[in-house]
Order: structure tokens, then C-alpha cells, then sequence
């Protein structure tokens, strides 16, 4: 007995000097590359999601810490809620005016529901940003928020059956089977950055084996029409491509024009028809990826995220290539995810001093070589060698990237046209009935 | 001296209670005041101002038919996966109540599922039924039957069944819990007096089952309410609000909407539907235990 008590005592000692030579070591470190004692270190917190966004910006903040940080007088920590309700909660803690965290994650669509609870950003240097992303963070003038990942969607496809329309026994099956489902005799168009969507939809029913039993793929495309708010922002894109808006030009809503419902009916042909498979009505983000990289579909409007995995990933893998939404003008949505100050942060000054270093090119620099994709069109035109779709990214976003309206509950209208919309995508409801109902929506949240 | 006496037992009664009064006044009986003055409040997200609004979040509410079709949604939702968990459940049970070969293990495999979060669950369940990843459709896919269990079409069903896969263990296992309590003298003196097993199941063995049959139906229909993660995470409620619960029309008037004042009437509404059967409840519970 006696000699366990010995045992544990000199187990606790020994423990006791290990924890004392750490932070002995730690404290020469803070005194060697530190202009603040570490006792006058303020500590903030930021909130992100998990997933790319969050792995890539705890390299910038495990940097800071170490450096920068030290310098400042400011230790960040990064706190990860869900991907799918990072919002809500937020929503609960800025309506309850809490200071539990003193940065809070924000985004193009919900920056104006936002506004009312952050601090605008000072001495920013928009220059070296997109002018799309900053602006699309700006409120009454000031702008909110550090941008973080730019994001936008490309028209992916399989360049290597693609190809094979160019054969002439194809390009005569092609067109009997445009005939087919769309009534129109078409002939197959090579040019992908040029299609219509007449030319997207015949391609895609000749690739499904229902009008093609010679298909390599099951469906010629990947829907996704679950009842989601980021599902409308891709259909969004076929929309602003045909020439609409959500509102007319005397500000009313106008989801009932020709282009809205010929956007509904887009959708509603490929689902009807058997274009896409009958479980996308309830796909988003992940399965339609799983789709494509399955090789069960063979394109899809699809994130910028996604190139990624659909270029390293199963069926698609060196297979992929990127074409703008079909359509023509202004017709690819545009998002920045952004972080920015809590209005009733208890460091308002540490707070300022950390976005201040999170938006200087060097911090961005980390977030890309960790896999972000910032902001910032010089950083990512030096990474294209390492990801062919930062080209795409920044002609895309520069070039055909449309300007939403702006509206106070933004992200509110996104998620009442995925409620009344889908029904629609999915031949539930017809196409003017759905946008009537989705016309009424808007009004109200329009007030 | 008497009265002295009585006056110090009741102040000790309310202080040995007040722990429990305060956990109850702090747990309880704040969040339905503060929840009913969100409801009479013009509460939203995009205005950080809070004004008193009367019943105007009811007036919205109770026109709103997307309220009533969550209600009707939620309502034919829980009555159907409450029913054919208590059937599937009582038969799991009366099966397990016999020898049956193995019996150790498969009961331990037929309690899994109630120990995975229901959210976790459906994570699983969009890994496993995906038509171009899953399991399912794989298996499926083997003896050339396609199967598209997202379909509109399937949803309904499919969501049932996913909700007994959860929770046919949990009816299962308090069937199986009161089975053990009926005294084997009972099926051995219906077996001498000519009784076939069912004719004993259905005359004896239910009879004496119904405290955990209400047990069941209460806690079963009361979780088919409050039904939220799988259907949530599966369909978002959708396509449009065609699975939509109760549950999702709060979650989505909040933190879609902004509107917490609406949402908040919306859930003191749901309880006063569910209100006056909680007696009725309560009573054939005790009237069952008496019996």
C-alpha cells in the first residue's frame, strides 16, 4: 500500500515537472517573437462550418496564433458548428445579442438579414478582391465582412462522350432522338461554352439509355430538385439565362414571366421525360456529385466546389469538363462566404485586428494552399496549375456572373421559391401554377 | 401546539420541494411564458426590434395553409407509423417470448437501431438508399430490380418504413418487458382448457397487456408528432411541403423565414391541439393499471 502511495506521488511529480518544463519552453517561445506579454493576449472566437472552408482557415488561425497573433495581442480560436445549421444557431445567438462569439460566418444571401447584428469592416482594401464578391457583401454602402470562398456554378459534362457526337451515325441518332423528346430535329452542337438549352437537353436525352440503349451512361443528367434553397440558386441560372429576374422592372415580382416558366419547364422536361433519374427529386449538393462520378449521368449545372472531386473521382476522373450555363448573358449566380465582426462582440478591437490580417493576401494565400478558394483573382490565377477551374472561376465571375436584386430577406426568398418551385422541377404542379404561388411568396416577404 | 407543529411541517414540505420547484419554474414554466410572449410579439430576425403585436402571429397562422397541411401531414404520418410499430412490435415480441434459436444475439441486433440518433440515421439512410452509391439499390440491383426509393411516389411509404426500422424495437421491447410479467400458469390452465396459442394471445395475453399498449400508443404517437431529424435531413420536406411535419413548418417559419414570432404561435397552437388528449390518456393508463 505504502509503496503505491510512493509510486502515484513520484507519477505526480514527475507529471507536475513535465507540464512545467512545457510551459517553461511555450514561455520562452511567447517572449523570443512577442511584442504583448501574453498576459495582455485577448482571446476571440469565430465560428465556421466543417468542411473545406473550416479546415482551410484553421491553417490562417493555427499561423496567426503563432505569429501575427503574438504580435496583435490576439489568439483566435475557431469554432465549428454543423454544415447544415450553422446559420440557425447564429440566427438564435445575434437575435439574442450574445457575445459568445465575437466573429461570426455570413454570406452573400443572408448579409443583409445579417447586417443589423455586425460591425462594418474598416480600412478594407477591396482592390484585391472581385469586385462581385465584395460588392456582394456591401449593405447600404458598407461593407460587411471579410470574403472568404467565391462560389458560382459550371456547366459539367463528360468531354469524352461529347466527343463522340462529332461521329456521323451519332449525329443522326441525335438528331431522331431530339426529335423525340424535344420535337425539334437537331444537329449535335461540338461548342459547349455556346449551347442553348435546347442543345444541353438533346445531349443529355441522347445520353440516357430510355432514348439510347447504346449509352454508356444511365442518364444523360443529374437534377438537383430536392426542396432546398441552394437548388434554387442553380435553377436560378437557367432563369437569369433565358433573360429573367425574380423582380420586373417596376420592382414586382415576376417568377410568371415567359422565362420564368420556360425556366420551370427546363426542369420539369428532364425530369419528366427520364432524363435524370426519379430519386433526384430529393438530390442536392452530394448526390448529384455521386451521380457523375458514378457514371450513371453524364453532365450537370454544378457548383465550382465540385471540380475537384468530379476531376479525381471514379467515372469522371480526367473525364470532366467545364462549360458556362447554357444561355446567354449575365446567367451564373454568385456567392461570397465571409466572415465579419459581431456588433456585441466584448473585443471589438481584437476582432477588427484579426479580419484586418485575414484580408491581406498573405492570409489568403494559406486559405488557397489549404484548399479554400479565395477571393482574391491574383492568388487564384497563380494556383490554376493546381486547379484547372480557378480559370473557369475567375471568367465566370467576371464575365457572366449575374447581380441577384437587393432585397432584405434575400435568403428567405431563395427558400420560399425551393417550396414552391419544386413541386414544378418535378412535374408535380404545372409550371404557371407554380410560379403564381411562388410570385404571391415573394410579395410577402417582399413588404 | 398543533397548529405550531402544522405551520413547520408545511414550511418544511416547500423547502425540501423548492429544488424541485425551481427546476421546474426554470425548466418549464419560463420557456412556455417567454415562448408565449414570442408569440404575441412581432419577433423577426431581419428587425431587432421587438414590438407586442396581440394575436396577429394567430390571425397569419391559422389562415396559413401550409400550417394546416403540416398538420394534416404530420397527424396521418404519426397515426400510421404508431399503428404498424405497435403491430410489428407485439408480434417481434410474442416471437422473442418463445424459444426461439439464437434469440441472444438477434436481440441484441434488433435493438440497434434505437440506440443511433435518429439524425445519424438519416445521414446513413442517404448513404445506403442512394441510387448511384448505395447498398440498396445495389442489392436490389443484382437481380435486375431497379428501384428508385426517393421517387415521389415512394416517399410517403418509404418514410414509414424507415420510421418502424428506427422504432419497431422500441414498441418491441416493452411488449417483450410486459410479456415477461404474465405467469406461465396462465398459458399452461388456457392450454388445458383447449385454447389455441392465438385464441390466448388474443383473450389473455392482450387483455393484460393494455397498460403497455396505451404506454405505446402514447409515447409512439406523441415521437410521430414531434417527428423532425429523418424526414428533415431526407426531403427538407419537400417536393414543396408534400413532407412537410409540424416540426419542419416551426423550424423553417424561424430560421428560413426569420419569423420567430409566427413560429412560436405555431407551437403553442400544436400544443393546445394535443392539449385534450393527454387526459384521456392519462386515464385509460390509470383505468388500465387498476384493472
Amino acid at each position: 500500500m505504502k509503496s503505491k502511495r510512493i509510486i502515484a506521488t513520484a507519477a505526480m511529480a514527475a507529471t507536475a515537472a513535465m507540464m512545467m518544463a512545457g510551459c517553461a519552453t511555450e514561455a520562452t517561445e511567447v517572449a523570443e517573437t512577442s511584442q504583448v506579454p501574453q498576459a495582455e493576449m485577448t482571446k476571440i472566437s469565430m465560428v465556421l462550418w466543417p468542411g473545406p472552408e473550416g479546415e482551410a482557415m484553421q491553417k490562417i488561425v493555427d499561423s496567426y496564433n503563432a505569429k501575427q497573433g503574438l504580435i496583435d495581442g490576439v489568439e483566435v480560436e475557431q469554432v465549428l458548428l454543423s454544415r447544415a445549421d450553422t446559420f440557425s444557431k447564429q440566427a438564435t445567438l445575434m437575435r439574442s445579442e450574445s457575445d459568445e462569439y465575437d466573429i461570426y460566418f455570413t454570406a452573400s444571401y443572408l448579409i443583409a438579414q445579417h447586417a443589423p447584428y455586425l460591425t462594418p469592416m474598416q480600412n478594407f482594401d477591396a482592390s484585391i478582391y472581385m469586385k462581385s464578391s465584395v460588392e456582394s457583401l456591401q449593405v447600404d454602402g458598407d461593407q460587411f465582412g471579410v470574403p472568404l470562398d467565391t462560389s458560382l456554378h459550371f456547366m459539367y459534362y463528360r468531354n469524352d462522350l461529347v466527343a463522340t457526337l462529332s461521329e456521323p451515325a451519332n449525329a443522326t441518332k441525335y438528331s431522331a432522338i431530339a426529335q423525340e423528346v424535344l420535337g425539334k430535329a437537331l444537329s449535335p452542337n461540338l461548342e459547349t461554352s455556346t449551347w442553348n438549352w435546347d442543345d444541353a437537353l438533346a445531349t443529355a436525352a441522347f445520353f440516357t439509355q430510355k432514348y439510347n440503349p447504346e449509352s454508356p451512361t444511365k442518364y444523360g443528367y443529374a437534377l438537383p430538385a430536392k426542396n432546398l434553397l441552394f437548388n434554387t440558386m442553380i435553377w436560378n441560372d437557367i432563369l437569369w439565362g433565358l433573360g429573367g429576374n425574380w423582380l420586373d422592372s417596376s420592382g414586382k415580382p415576376d417568377i410568371s414571366s415567359d422565362a420564368g416558366i420556360q425556366a420551370i419547364e427546363i426542369y420539369s422536361t428532364i425530369y419528366e421525360k427520364g432524363l435524370t433519374s426519379p430519386d433526384s427529386a430529393q438530390w442536392e449538393y452530394a448526390e448529384t456529385n455521386a451521380a457523375l462520378t458514378s457514371g450513371n449521368a453524364m453532365m450537370a449545372l454544378q457548383w465550382n466546389a465540385a471540380y475537384s472531386e468530379l476531376s479525381t473521382t471514379g467515372e469522371t476522373a480526367g473525364k470532366i469538363a467545364i462549360a458556362p450555363p447554357p444561355g446567354s448573358g449575365p446567367r451564373t449566380h454568385v456567392h461570397a462566404l465571409a466572415v465579419a465582426q459581431n456588433k456585441f462582440s466584448a473585443n471589438p478591437e481584437a476582432s477588427q485586428k484579426w479580419l484586418s490580417y485575414l484580408a491581406t493576401e498573405e492570409a489568403m494565400a494559406i486559405y488557397a494552399a489549404n484548399g479554400g478558394v479565395p477571393s482574391m483573382p491574383g492568388i487564384l490565377s497563380g494556383m490554376v496549375s493546381t486547379n484547372a477551374s480557378f480559370a473557369n472561376l475567375i471568367e465566370y465571375a467576371n464575365e457572366i456572373g449575374y447581380s441577384r436584386p437587393k432585397v432584405a430577406r434575400e435568403f428567405d426568398i431563395y427558400s420560399s421559391l425551393a417550396e414552391e418551385l419544386s413541386p414544378a422541377w418535378i412535374g408535380l404542379m404545372s409550371a404557371s401554377e407554380a410560379a403564381a404561388a411562388a410570385d404571391e411568396a415573394m410579395t410577402g416577404l417582399l413588404d | 401546539m398543533n397548529q405550531t407543529r402544522s405551520l413547520e411541517a408545511r414550511r418544511a414540505s416547500w423547502i425540501l420541494a423548492s429544488p424541485l420547484l425551481i427546476f421546474f419554474a426554470a425548466l418549464l414554466v419560463l420557456p412556455i411564458y417567454l415562448g408565449l410572449r414570442t408569440s404575441l410579439s412581432r419577433d423577426r430576425f431581419s428587425n431587432p426590434e421587438v414590438e407586442l403585436s396581440g394575436i396577429e402571429n394567430y390571425v397569419a397562422l391559422l389562415g396559413d395553409p401550409d400550417f394546416w397541411e403540416s398538420i394534416r401531414f404530420t397527424l396521418t404520418f404519426a397515426i400510421i407509423a404508431t399503428s404498424l410499430q405497435l403491430v410489428l412490435g407485439f408480434l417481434l415480441a410474442l416471437i422473442f417470448d418463445r424459444n426461439v434459436p439464437g434469440k441472444k444475439y438477434l436481440f441484441s441486433a434488433v435493438l440497434i437501431p434505437i440506440m443511433i440518433a435518429p439524425s445519424l440515421m438519416a445521414v446513413m439512410y442517404r448513404l445506403l438508399l442512394n441510387e448511384n452509391i448505395g447498398i440498396v439499390p445495389a442489392f436490389f440491383g443484382l437481380f435486375n430490380i431497379e428501384v428508385t426509393l426517393f421517387s415521389p411516389n415512394a416517399l410517403f411509404p418509404l418514410l414509414i418504413l424507415l420510421d418502424c426500422i428506427q422504432f419497431v424495437p422500441f414498441t418491441f421491447l416493452l411488449f417483450y418487458a410486459s410479456l415477461q410479467n404474465v405467469p406461465d400458469e396462465l398459458y399452461e390452465a388456457a392450454s388445458i382448457d383447449g385454447s389455441s396459442y392465438a385464441e390466448t394471445v388474443r383473450r389473455i395475453v392482450i387483455p393484460l397487456l393494455k397498460p403497455a399498449i396505451v404506454v405505446v400508443i402514447l409515447l409512439r404517437f406523441l415521437e410521430g408528432i414531434r417527428n423532425f431529424d429523418v424526414i428533415y435531413i431526407l426531403t427538407g420536406g419537400g417536393p414543396g411541403t408534400m413532407t412537410q411535419t409540424v416540426g419542419i413548418y416551426i423550424y423553417k417559419t424561424a430560421f428560413s423565414q426569420g419569423d420567430f414570432g409566427l413560429a412560436a404561435a405555431a407551437s403553442v397552437v400544436l400544443v393546445l391541439l394535443l392539449a385534450p388528449f393527454t387526459p384521456w390518456i392519462i386515464k385509460r393508463l390509470s383505468t388500465s393499471e387498476q384493472q
